[in-house]
């Protein structure tokens, strides 16, 4: 099939996807201070659904259907569900539920690199009429060994890094593979958010104050498409944290009767050269 | 508390890594690795006491890993990871 008519095939597809009322510049947030750790530590994580870039509003979350950690040693999968407690959080624009988790040291001490994957219970947007459900990853590494960070995780849908996320330097690219089933989605719909604001995790709020102010509303989500191998290739303009979510790529469409975007997000950190 | 793990990160670009913690009461565990992804095992490790005396000898595991009963005074762990590739951790970084 001609490059040309697949990416018609692609954009019509995402058209049809704003018509059905397809929900946009949400991002499931899994957020720690640092995920290159000179060595471990205790890991206080935050799980908030909200618009990063504008600091709200947030969308209050059920209870995780999953949240794991996969150790850098032997890709063991260990259920962090016990660890997870449900929070206020206080968003720019509103206060919701949210949750946060202490994972102890003792599960994250091994040098390498430790996957964190979030699986939230399908997000109703009322006003569209549409079940969003964000397939989340965020890696940490302790003491600079690399691991298993390139490793799909056989996730419904899923953001494969060809890039370490936790190692970046601002102005450098970032490229990634856009999975469903395990297999590439060829030129898969990209939303890219910036969380331009501080994350006060132990007052469970986002700061008041904007890192930079968009000149246009188009400029808050940034949008691209994967290429013709299903792998999407963004710029880290600015230090800190950068969410890729790949849009409505699971084969699950339904869910309670109501249209079902199956999303994929991966959390990038980019640091400055100083 | 990074201090060793610092030090032996500079401008190698294959760097030793290396990082104890307390296992349980009478164990403290070790790793061993490189900042490229190579193993570790085989290389030697010492326990040594504050006049740099070897206390233990032993050598890092095919899991990385390198467990010994610690000594009751103040002591340090000498990863001997090849040429220049040296890391120490003193008992006083050590914890659970």
């Amino acid at each position: 099939m001609p490059i040309q008519r697949r990416l018609l095939q692609a954009l019509a597809a995402v058209t049809l996807g704003c018509l059905t009322g397809a929900a946009q510049a949400h991002f499931q947030m899994l957020y720690v201070e640092e995920t290159a750790l000179p060595r471990s530590g205790k890991l206080e994580f935050a799980l908030v659904f909200t618009h990063p870039f504008s600091g709200g509003p947030t969308m209050a979350m059920d209870e995780p259907r999953a949240f794991s950690h996969i150790s850098s040693h032997g890709g063991e999968k260990i259920d962090l569900r016990q660890y997870l407690r449900r929070v206020q959080w206080q968003s720019r624009d509103n206060q919701t539920t949210a949750y946060r988790a202490s994972i102890p040291r003792e599960l994250v001490r091994s040098l390498g690199d430790h996957i964190f994957v979030l699986e939230p219970e399908p997000y109703l947007e009322t006003e569209e009429g549409v079940y969003i459900q964000q397939f989340t990853k965020l890696i940490v590494n302790v003491g600079g060994v690399p691991g298993n960070w390139a490793e799909p995780q056989g996730l419904p849908v899923e953001i494969q890094p060809l890039n370490k996320p936790y190692a970046n330097w601002t102005g450098g690219v970032f490229r990634a593979l856009v999975l469903a089933d395990g297999k590439p989605v060829p030129f898969a719909e990209i939303e890219i958010e910036y969380v331009n604001h501080s994350v006060d995790i132990e007052k469970n709020s986002f700061g008041q104050q904007d890192y930079v102010t968009a000149p246009q509303a188009s400029f808050k989500a940034l949008s691209t498409y994967a290429d013709s191998s299903g792998i999407v290739t963004i710029g880290l303009p600015r230090a800190g944290w950068w969410g890729i979510a790949a849009l409505d790529i699971g084969t699950t469409k339904i869910h309670k009767g109501k249209p079902l975007s199956q999303d994929a997000v991966l959390w990038v950190q980019a640091r400055d050269m100083k | 508390m990074a201090g060793a793990l610092l030090l032996c990160q500079t401008a190698f670009a294959h760097g030793p890594v290396f990082d104890c913690y307390i296992e349980s009461d009478d164990l403290v565990k070790c790793e061993a690795g490189y900042t490229d992804g190579s193993s570790a095992a085989g290389r030697k490790i010492h326990v040594q006491d504050t006049s740099n005396k070897v206390l233990l000898e032993g050598s890092v595991g095919t899991d990385n890993t390198y467990a010994f009963q610690p000594p009751a005074e103040k002591y340090s762990v000498v990863f001997m990871g090849g040429d220049n590739h040296e890391a120490t951790i003193q008992s006083s970084d050590i914890s659970r």
